[in-house]
């Protein structure tokens, strides 16, 4: 195709092409038509009235629509079509499709609740919610990256306007520091990350994700070690880890929640994340899978292609789990202390990719749905509680159970679930994230996928420690003397009370969520692992 | 070395020196003005290695816009304590050893690896052969396919067709975003209006 002049010819191929495109891409589309709506009806004195969140509900819940609609095919059979969008910028698969719906469902779910928070006011709504939508697009478009521009400008597209809604609260001063921590830190990142891309793209010679890939792997067959690769890949992985909060990158996490409205907290630490491990697991997988016609030549990649991701992956996924969980033990502020925690659960995230499996990748994806209910419900009860009594430090919350019985019912639920204490929903996600460790680390000889196994469950014991600190003040310690209490909303009941059923009793939907939701997303790249033979005990 | 070489090492050694001296300077508008030099070298290498759509763009975008607004924010800020940049010894120290150690490893790595299945990047003399923009232009609507250049002949690869990359979609997604940050800019910078003083 290589002509020198735009014939008429290619226009029609080009239109042709872009319809297809366009039908993807629709849920972005509606968000992207939402913020211009939102815009518009800020213009127009007749709305001068409304709380624009009602609007974003509506927006949201269209996209929410759609992308279920798009799941559909997915849901139906093992579908392992990747359809190429945008000439190769974009591509849609399960992984989309599946991230899209845990995004638009995190986005529904946000408006919601800044609808009964009261953050923004009425007149900053329009603001607030053009600066959501629009880094849930960018968040959207970090699921579907196919070529590393696109990942660097979906991973700033979702960044630029998170710093804006963590500096929200423009009268705090803590708000607007940890804005500018935020944008420091990310810019800093960014700019290494970029510059690990143009390594990687100099030495592959393209920036679309299956070039890379082949000439990734063209390299390890010619001349095994690239230290140059390596470099790259690490410098890459390093952009990723910030906006996974990964250690060592993490330093702005826990200021930037502390300083940001919890309802941003919540969206930052649940949907930025599910972008963020959408896009490490295809990076990671892309380059380390085959092609599926030959099972040995992918068995023989897949081991020298680990050793460029394997154990920084691990070590990051170590070193965070742990570093969060002690570092959450003590925290006097609650929302400081769920940043630590949201720390924590990045490490055990990441180790669900550190497996280099589709498997792995399926584990980290289910663990994303069930903590997006636990994290959710968590963020949620503080900003209620904050809004009712106007403090977010755990010294406050002593005898909570007494002024608000219902919400330290659900707190105990969600945090109980963060710890994935057997009846509730956690439980199936940490099962299913170690169980992959362990299959991985056993069947494809990676021993120290066993030893990361090992930190993961003294994690989880650390992880108790804190989180029942939490349930042991609301509950156990006294009232205070001649504390108030005051009422809380019926439909904020209601809310918390739908998130605390769903963490609840969504053990009952185990098998379906895995079977037909998590393994379908990541289907096109089954055939990375299955196809390594077992080593066997070593 | 013929001429084009010469001036290649030349501008490419000025860069380096005026980038240095961005970091060393002590006086903010100092270092500004370098970093003035520093960014049009860069165009230099960018003409000099036949790449001159990118070269125009960098003078353009970055020495004719970023740098002014850069000027424009020394000049409003740029007062009093903020005048002179003075870094402590310590800071000093430290920095220079991570710096040279992230050198060290990136010249390391570099050396070690081999660039010979690389068609090497020659220095355009020809300014004939040096027109960009009308590639660039046919590659950003997907008419003409991007080059690749790699270790990998890709197009080799049995069963697998290669698809033409366009850049379009970048392009305008971009406006999407530059709307959003600009409404979060805007936010951010305007005072909040008192609504109950109104009423």
């Amino acid at each position: 195709m290589n002509q020198h002049f735009l014939t008429g010819e290619s226009v029609t191929q080009l239109t042709q092409s872009l319809g297809g495109s366009l039908a993807v891409f629709a849920p972005e589309l509606v968000l992207a038509g939402g913020i211009v709506l939102l815009l518009l009806l800020r213009m127009l004195s007749a709305f001068n009235r409304l709380h624009l969140g009602y609007v974003a509900l509506g927006i949201g819940a269209v996209a929410l629509w759609l992308s279920w609609t798009q799941w559909q095919p997915f849901l139906m059979a093992d579908n392992s079509v990747q359809q190429s969008a945008f000439g190769g910028m974009l591509v849609f698969d399960g992984l989309t499709a599946f991230i899209r719906l845990f995004l638009m469902a995190g986005l529904v779910l946000l408006v919601w609740l800044t609808l009964m928070t009261g953050i923004p006011d009425r007149e900053d709504s329009a603001d607030f919610y053009v600066l959501l939508l629009g880094a849930v697009v960018g968040m959207n478009l970090m699921a579907s990256a196919n070529h590393l521009l696109m990942v660097f400008i979906s991973i700033e597209m979702a960044s630029l306007p998170s710093y804006g809604l963590v500096g929200f609260l423009k009268g705090r001063r803590q708000s607007s520091e940890a804005a500018l921590k935020y944008v420091v830190y990310g810019g800093a990142a960014a700019g290494v990350m970029l510059y690990g891309m143009s390594f990687l793209v100099g030495r592959c010679g393209s920036g679309y994700l299956p070039d890379v890939a082949l000439s990734f792997q063209a390299l390890l067959r010619d001349g095994g070690f690239d230290p140059l690769l390596l470099v790259s890949i690490l410098m890459i992985l390093i952009g990723l880890a910030f906006k996974l909060s990964a250690v060592p990158f993490h330093f702005w996490c826990p200021d930037v929640f502390e300083g940001a409205a919890a309802e941003v907290g919540a969206f930052l630490s649940v949907a930025s994340k599910g972008a963020a491990v959408a896009l490490t697991g295809r990076f990671c997988l892309t380059l380390v899978a085959g092609t599926p016609a030959d099972p040995v030549a992918n068995a023989e990649l897949w081991n020298s292609a680990s050793h460029y991701f394997g154990p920084a992956l691990a070590f990051f996924a170590a070193v965070t789990a742990t570093f969060g969980n002690l570092a959450a033990y003590t925290q006097t502020n609650l929302k400081r202390l769920l940043a630590y925690s949201t720390i924590a659960h990045a490490g055990i995230l990441i180790m669900g990719i550190a497996a280099l499996t589709a498997d792995g990748l399926s584990a980290a994806l289910l663990y994303l749905v069930v903590y997006l209910f636990g994290n959710f419900g968590a963020f949620a009860v503080v900003a209620l509680l904050r809004n009712a009594y106007g403090t977010e430090d755990l010294a406050d919350y002593s005898g909570m159970v007494r002024r608000a019985p219902f919400l330290t019912v659900a707190m105990a639920i969600f945090l109980l679930s963060l710890v994935g204490l057997p009846p509730l929903m956690g439980y199936v996600a940490k099962f299913e994230i170690f169980a992959e460790l362990y299959q991985a680390g056993y069947n494809l000889n990676r021993p120290h996928l066993i030893y990361l196994l090992i930190v993961g469950l003294f994690n989880t014991v650390i992880s108790l420690f804190y989180y029942v600190k939490v349930l042991k003040v609301m509950i156990i310690e006294p009232l205070p003397e001649g504390a108030a209490v005051q009422p809380i909303a019926p439909l904020a009941n209601i809310y918390v009370g739908i998130l605390a059923f769903v963490t609840a009793f969504g053990l009952r939907v185990w098998d379906p969520l895995m079977e037909h939701g998590a393994k379908r997303a990541t289907a096109p790249m089954r055939f990375v692992a299955e196809q390594v033979p077992a080593a066997g005990p070593r | 070395m013929d001429l084009a070489e010469f001036l290649f090492w030349t501008v490419g050694a000025l860069t380096c020196l005026s980038a240095v001296m961005v970091a060393a300077a002590q006086s903010i508008v100092r270092a500004a003005v370098w970093l003035l030099f520093t960014l049009a070298g860069v165009s230099g290498l960018y003409f000099l290695l036949g790449a001159d759509f990118l070269g125009a763009v960098q003078l353009i975008v970055y020495v004719g816009g970023i740098l002014i607004l850069v000027i424009f924010g020394v000049m409003l800020t740029a007062q009093g304590p903020l005048t002179s940049i003075k870094t402590p010894a310590g800071e000093w120290a430290i920095s220079l050893v991570v710096g040279f150690l992230m050198l060290g490893l990136l010249v390391a790595c570099i050396l070690a690896t081999s660039f010979d299945t690389f068609k090497p990047t020659t220095i355009i003399d020809d300014p004939a052969r040096a027109r960009t923009a009308t590639d660039l232009g046919l590659v950003l609507v997907g008419v003409k396919d991007s080059q690749v250049q790699g270790p990998a002949d890709l197009n080799q690869v049995p069963g697998r067709q290669r698809e033409g990359i366009t850049y379009v979609f970048p392009f305008e997604i971009l406006s999407v975003h530059l709307v959003v940050v600009l409404i979060g800019a805007a936010y951010l910078a305007r005072a909040k209006r008192r609504r109950k003083e109104q009423a």
